[in-house]
């Protein structure tokens, strides 16, 4: 005879359960409440959709090749506002991350300053940041790289200073003990602990500007972007195909080398 | 020789590590460090090369008062002085080699230290160290490719190549199983042996103790209590400085089978 038994299960009190039922049903009354609130034309709206996608998604998966000189220098432009972008970034995080860690600036209080910095720069998102510089510096690509660069510092320095934060202060020590200086012990005891992972933070948020800035021409900042919105308002769906064909190749080329090359530093 | 002249140590959190200790280490001898956790044992080693430093007293090494030390003078006794470690405290993502050759960065000029530019002497001298603790096949792996026995035979071979007269080292062992335990103490012994380097060694294990030590120096709340050669020393005398009786867990243990090095 089998005399296994399972585990009993675990006891879920009625509390629970009500709260559990609770949620579920707050979070149906919403929907239809929003459902019910929008009042879509159905039938107008599904007419349009299935006469629009009768038209555009054939041309979509038809690329316009004759743009692809034009096309390509743009995603270039792109490729080279995120890199700028996110260079910039990666250097200036760098005091930030190191104010933002406990165990560096040596108080609570001006690490809770560092650290209110950079939420606060990361709480505006990379389009109005990208508006703020066209305003600022004008309609070009230089606006799309410092809205990049702004919105990196954000995320970059918070990583960074987590990194130093887990600084191993044992090996730090054991450098010590051997007599070396200081600048040796940065060279070998800080630094060999924090390049890597610095480094593969600034390479996975590459990654993430890529993305960014091939929106951030919607609003004149450069790039892509810009012939997104031209081929849009014209009707150029065979354009636009080959753009998005475009974007999808050099996201997914960055990422898989990215990660690989993530993996090899860290 | 090393010499603690009624040294006492408080901590800022008014906690006394060390009270009036008084003790001469001769060179060449090998010293272990018993006492219950908290005894003071860490606290006594690093004082040796100021990874803490006593507040009352004087600590003579080489017949300098070490106590005074700052800058350029600390450092100088730092490298003659090199630690071992529980945890090894290697640079996990660097090489074996890399981590060796930091051993040499006290007598290394920064510039050539920053630019890896070693002198041919010192990383024959990181080889050699590591072929002595058997290790050399692994010269260009990561550190933390390596097992924790490993990794302790690693890091004395870091402080082989420092070229130091004394070596300290704080429970070098608490972290590995009873065959690598004993592998790593006969390392240090043969050391000692070879090279006439004074070394002292805190441990918890009293078989340990017993088998590597040339003298023990019992420790209890700051202060010593027994100092004596090993030979004199039996059960009675650590229930003495433990103040209560032996129990299994203070026991190492006997290796199966030592590796032989
Ligand atoms: N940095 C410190 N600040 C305050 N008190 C400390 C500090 N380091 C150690 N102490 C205290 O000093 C006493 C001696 O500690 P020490 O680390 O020297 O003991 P130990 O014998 O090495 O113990 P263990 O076997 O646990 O390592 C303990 O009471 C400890 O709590
Ligand atoms: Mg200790």
């Amino acid at each position: 005879m089998n005399t296994q038994t399972l585990p009993p299960k675990p006891k879920v009190s009625i509390w629970k359960k009500i709260k559990r039922a609770l949620i579920v049903l707050i979070i149906i009354a919403i929907y239809v409440w929003t459902f019910v609130g929008i009042e879509i034309e159905w039938d107008r709206a599904l007419e349009r959709i299935s006469r629009n996608f009768g038209v555009v998604i054939p041309k979509l998966l038809s690329p316009d090749w004759s743009q692809l000189g034009k096309v390509s220098a743009s995603m270039l432009e792109t490729i080279f506002i995120a890199f700028a972008g996110t260079f910039m970034a990666a250097i200036l995080a760098l005091p930030l991350g190191f104010l933002a860690a406990q165990n560096m600036s040596g108080s609570k209080f001006i690490a809770g300053i560092g650290k209110w910095i950079l939420s606060a720069i990361r709480a505006f998102p990379n389009l109005i940041l990208a508006i703020l510089f066209v305003v600022a510096v004008g309609v070009n690509a230089f606006a799309g790289v410092l809205a990049i660069a702004i919105g990196s510092i954000g995320m970059l320095g918070k990583l960074y200073s987590e990194v130093v934060e887990s600084i191993d202060m044992k090996i730090v020590e054991a450098m010590e003990a051997t007599g070396a200086n200081k600048i040796q012990i940065l060279f070998y005891g800080y630094l060999p602990q924090i390049i890597p992972e610095f480094l593969s933070y600034a390479i996975y948020r590459f990654e993430i500007d890529i993305r960014a800035s091939s929106i951030l021409g919607l609003v004149g900042a450069g790039g892509i972007g810009t012939m997104i919105l031209f081929a849009a308002n014209n009707r150029e769906w065979n354009e636009m195909g080959l753009i998005l064909l475009a974007i999808i190749i050099v996201v997914t080329v960055i990422d898989f080398f990215s990660a690989r090359i993530r993996r090899k530093i860290v | 020789m090393i010499e603690f002249k009624n040294v006492g140590l408080v901590y800022p959190n008014g906690t006394e590590g060390l009270k009036n200790i008084n003790v001469k280490i001769n060179d060449g001898e090998f010293v272990v460090i018993v006492g219950l956790s908290g005894a003071g044992k860490s606290t006594f080693i690093r004082s040796i090369n100021r990874l803490v430093t006593p507040t009352s007293g004087t600590l003579l090494v080489d017949n300098e008062d070490i106590l005074q030390y700052r800058g350029k003078k600390l450092r100088e006794l730092r490298t003659k002085i090199g630690m071992i470690f529980q945890n090894y405290n290697l640079v996990k993502r660097s090489n074996v080699l890399k981590n060796v050759l930091a051993g040499r960065l006290g007598h290394t000029g920064t510039l050539r230290s920053i630019f890896g530019m070693y002198k041919k002497e010192d990383i024959a001298l990181a080889y050699e160290s590591l072929k002595r603790v058997n290790i050399a096949d692994k010269i260009y792996n990561r550190a933390d490719e390596l097992s924790g026995g490993q990794q302790q035979r690693v890091s004395i071979a870091r402080v082989l190549t420092q070229k130091p007269s004394y070596i300290l080292a704080d429970e070098p062992v608490a972290s590995l199983d009873p065959p690598t335990s004993h592998q790593v103490m006969t390392y240090l012994k043969k050391i000692n042996k070879e090279d006439n380097i004074t070394t002292i060694v805190n441990l918890h294990f009293i078989d340990m103790a017993m088998e590597y030590a040339d003298r023990i120096i019992g420790m209890r709340a700051g202060e010593i209590v027994f100092d004596g050669p090993a030979s004199e020393v039996n059960e009675k005398t650590f229930e003495q400085i433990y103040g209560r009786t032996i129990r299994e867990d203070d026991l190492r243990g006997e290796a199966e089978k030592v590796e032989q090095p």
